[in-house]
């Protein structure tokens, strides 16, 4: 190794931009706090700011690809690549949405003087993705996802008084805990076999040695444990209903979206860094033979969204429908990965675009229905089709997007799914995946029968929704419409961000 | 390479084992004889007064996290205090920023007032939002 001089780490944090922009808001944003000790007001509109010079910065280095913190001559801890700057723009526009999500939001409120903390946290929650998602090495995977999980449990129970929020927030500790626990392990085996921790160091170790053995592959599905509990694939999905019904809606949205985006893309790095052969030119990847992932990632789809459709069938509670739904498209996501080609990655992204425009939009409309309502139990959204049209009208497309018919955006995403397994001749699974999606249609299809068909028994108080709540679902909206039509700017842009440091 | 652990595992098997033999080979070669003072719990000295079994106020445990943040920051200068010169201002700057953002969390806990020692008042959570009947949970 050589001699880490100090020059060499000024070059490295001329690449970390993005991440430096972060920090430097998160002290913004506890000075403020704590200068102005009663007045909260600024806060989101300077985390909005920092945030905006972050996305500058991500876009300014967007077609960068290279190593950061080198531990040797080509050899990083960092990587500065398309794919993670496009993962980057997509959990700092997400951050984006939230925060103005949380401007609205009644539970936040509540929480009044606390907002310092709850932005903070939000911020390190950002950093912690941001390394998920360009790390090159075990420790520093561990360590961001350390840092991201710790954030998340303490927001998910940032309502101190309710105790709904203190359940989610323990439940989500533990859960958590033993995952990544059980991935210090899987990461040590690694360790221990390899003697690195740089996922391609280990890459050209494995290559050169061909090993074949039963402890690579324990150690590979360790490290997925906790991975698979940050996407909420199926065995490790059990957190998922509790913590997203307890949590305030904003943060469920959040961990939704950005915690799910990191987790993927951390695992699509992982696996295609550690374990690739060759990639060839039709873009088909060759993985090392060590561990079968194909058969691993479409069992665990399967199960994943499977499990995540059935279930959903039964829930009265919107936001539990909505977990659940959120297992089930996490499948689907899955599926593209189990392809184990670039087609699969660039649907992987374009999916992800959309599904973070249709899932936050319905977490919004909950949220705003249950601003007024005080609940989010199914029954109560009895006949609000007359009482809120708007409101209820945008919570259908949002389901309507989710199930995944045209012409919403949710189609494109679903369809360059299948495209990718189809091209992959993978038509068994792209047909269990199309039937699932049936199978979503009923409950969605469930939550408009009780809007639009359903008369309200009980008596309800009159529905005003403010403008600055219309303005913000429509421009939710817009894109969904949208990409359903014109998605080739989208489909572009994801195309050209699949290029993964070093291959 | 699984064989190479079997270095390990010997290691371990002696180290449980060490502490086993080390354990019952004091029982049988140690004298025992237990007086009442001998048997008191060791509070400096003191006649230790009630049981040991008490809850502790939690603010202690926020004390000594700030302690433990402090010691550790010792523990990183010092080596960059030895060195720091030879990288020049760059070097100042990397201890600079990290005591910076430290003082930054002492500020934090300060102005939150989480050094007081005045007791807060005390705010049960309660059930918002949630259809449970508490008589019925606590029946059954």
């Amino acid at each position: 190794m050589n001699t880490i001089s100090l020059e060499y780490l000024v070059d490295s944090l001329k690449l970390i931009k993005p991440e430096i922009a972060v920090t430097i808001t998160l002290v913004l944003l506890v000075l403020v706090d704590l200068i102005m000790n009663k007045n909260k007001k600024f806060l989101p509109y300077i985390f909005i700011g920092g945030l905006t010079v972050t996305l500058y910065f991500i876009i300014a280095q967007y077609c960068t690809s290279s190593f950061a913190f080198n531990i040797s001559k080509n050899l990083g801890m960092v990587i500065v690549d398309p794919f993670g700057n496009f993962f980057k723009i997509l959990i700092a526009g997400s951050s984006i949405i939230i925060i103005l999500f949380s401007m609205l939001s009644n539970e936040i409120k509540d929480g009044a003087d606390r907002q310092g903390e709850y932005y903070v946290l939000i911020a390190g929650m950002i950093l912690g993705m941001f390394f998920m998602v360009s790390s090159a090495d075990l420790i520093l995977i561990y360590v961001s996802i350390e840092m991201l999980s710790l954030s998340s449990y303490v927001l998910a129970g940032f309502d101190k008084q309710a105790i709904r929020n203190s359940e989610a927030s323990l439940k989500y500790v533990i859960y958590g805990g033993i995952s990544s626990g059980i991935m210090l392990f899987g990461i040590s085996i690694l360790y221990g076999l390899t003697g690195s921790t740089n996922l391609y160091e280990i890459n050209s170790l494995v290559q050169a040695s061909q090993v074949h053995g039963f402890t690579y592959i324990l150690s590979g599905f360790l490290i997925f444990v906790a991975i698979g509990f940050k996407i909420s694939a199926a065995p490790f999905h059990f957190w998922t209903p509790d913590v997203y019904e307890g949590a305030p809606i904003p943060i469920t949205a959040y961990l939704s979206i950005a915690s799910k985006a990191a987790g993927f893309a951390l695992l699509i790095r992982f696996v295609k860094i550690t374990f690739i052969q060759s990639v060839d030119p039709n873009g088909f990847w060759h993985l090392l033979n060590i561990i079968d992932w194909k058969t691993f990632i479409i069992i665990i789809s399967i199960l994943t969204m499977t499990l995540g459709n059935f279930a959903a069938i039964w829930q009265n509670n919107m936001k539990r429908l909505l977990a659940y739904s959120s297992i089930a498209h996490a499948g689907y996501l899955l599926l593209g990965l189990a392809v184990l080609s670039n087609e699969g990655i660039a649907a992987i992204l374009i999916y992800f675009v959309i599904y973070g425009f249709m899932n936050l939009g319905a977490f919004l409309v909950v949220m705003l229905i249950s601003n007024k309502l005080g609940s989010e139990e199914i029954d109560d959204y009895d006949g609000l089709g007359s009482k809120a049209p708007f409101l209820s009208v945008s919570l259908a497309i949002f389901l309507v997007s989710l199930t995944g018919l045209p012409p919403t955006a949710g189609f494109i995403g679903k369809l360059y799914i299948f495209l990718a397994l189809v091209d992959a001749k993978m038509i068994v699974v792209a047909v269990i995946a199309l039937l699932n999606t049936v199978v979503s249609l009923y409950y969605y299809a469930r939550v408009l029968k009780h809007m639009f068909l359903s008369d309200s028994t009980k008596e309800t108080p009159a529905f005003t929704t403010s403008i600055s709540s219309i303005v913000f679902v429509a421009l939710m909206l817009a894109p969904i419409l949208i990409f359903g039509i014109y998605f080739t700017p989208l489909v572009d842009f994801a195309k050209s961000s699949i290029a993964l440091m070093g291959f | 390479m699984l064989i190479e652990f079997g270095k390990v595992f010997v290691f371990l098997l002696i180290a449980i084992v060490f502490v086993i033999v080390a354990l019952i080979a004091a029982k049988f070669i140690r004298p025992a004889r237990p007086t009442h003072e001998k048997m008191l719990t060791y509070e400096c000295g003191e006649n230790p007064i009630g049981t040991p079994w008490v809850k502790f106020n939690i603010r202690f445990y926020v004390v000594a996290l700030i302690f433990l943040i402090f010691d550790v920051e010792v523990v990183l200068l010092i080596p960059w205090a030895l060195v720091y010169k030879g990288f020049g201002l760059g070097g100042f700057l990397v201890g600079a920023i990290f005591l910076f953002m430290l003082g930054l969390g002492m500020a934090y806990e300060w102005r939150k007032g989480d050094l007081e020692w005045v007791k807060p008042k005390v705010i049960l959570p309660t059930l918002k939002n949630v259809q449970v009947d508490i008589k019925e949970d606590a029946a059954a």
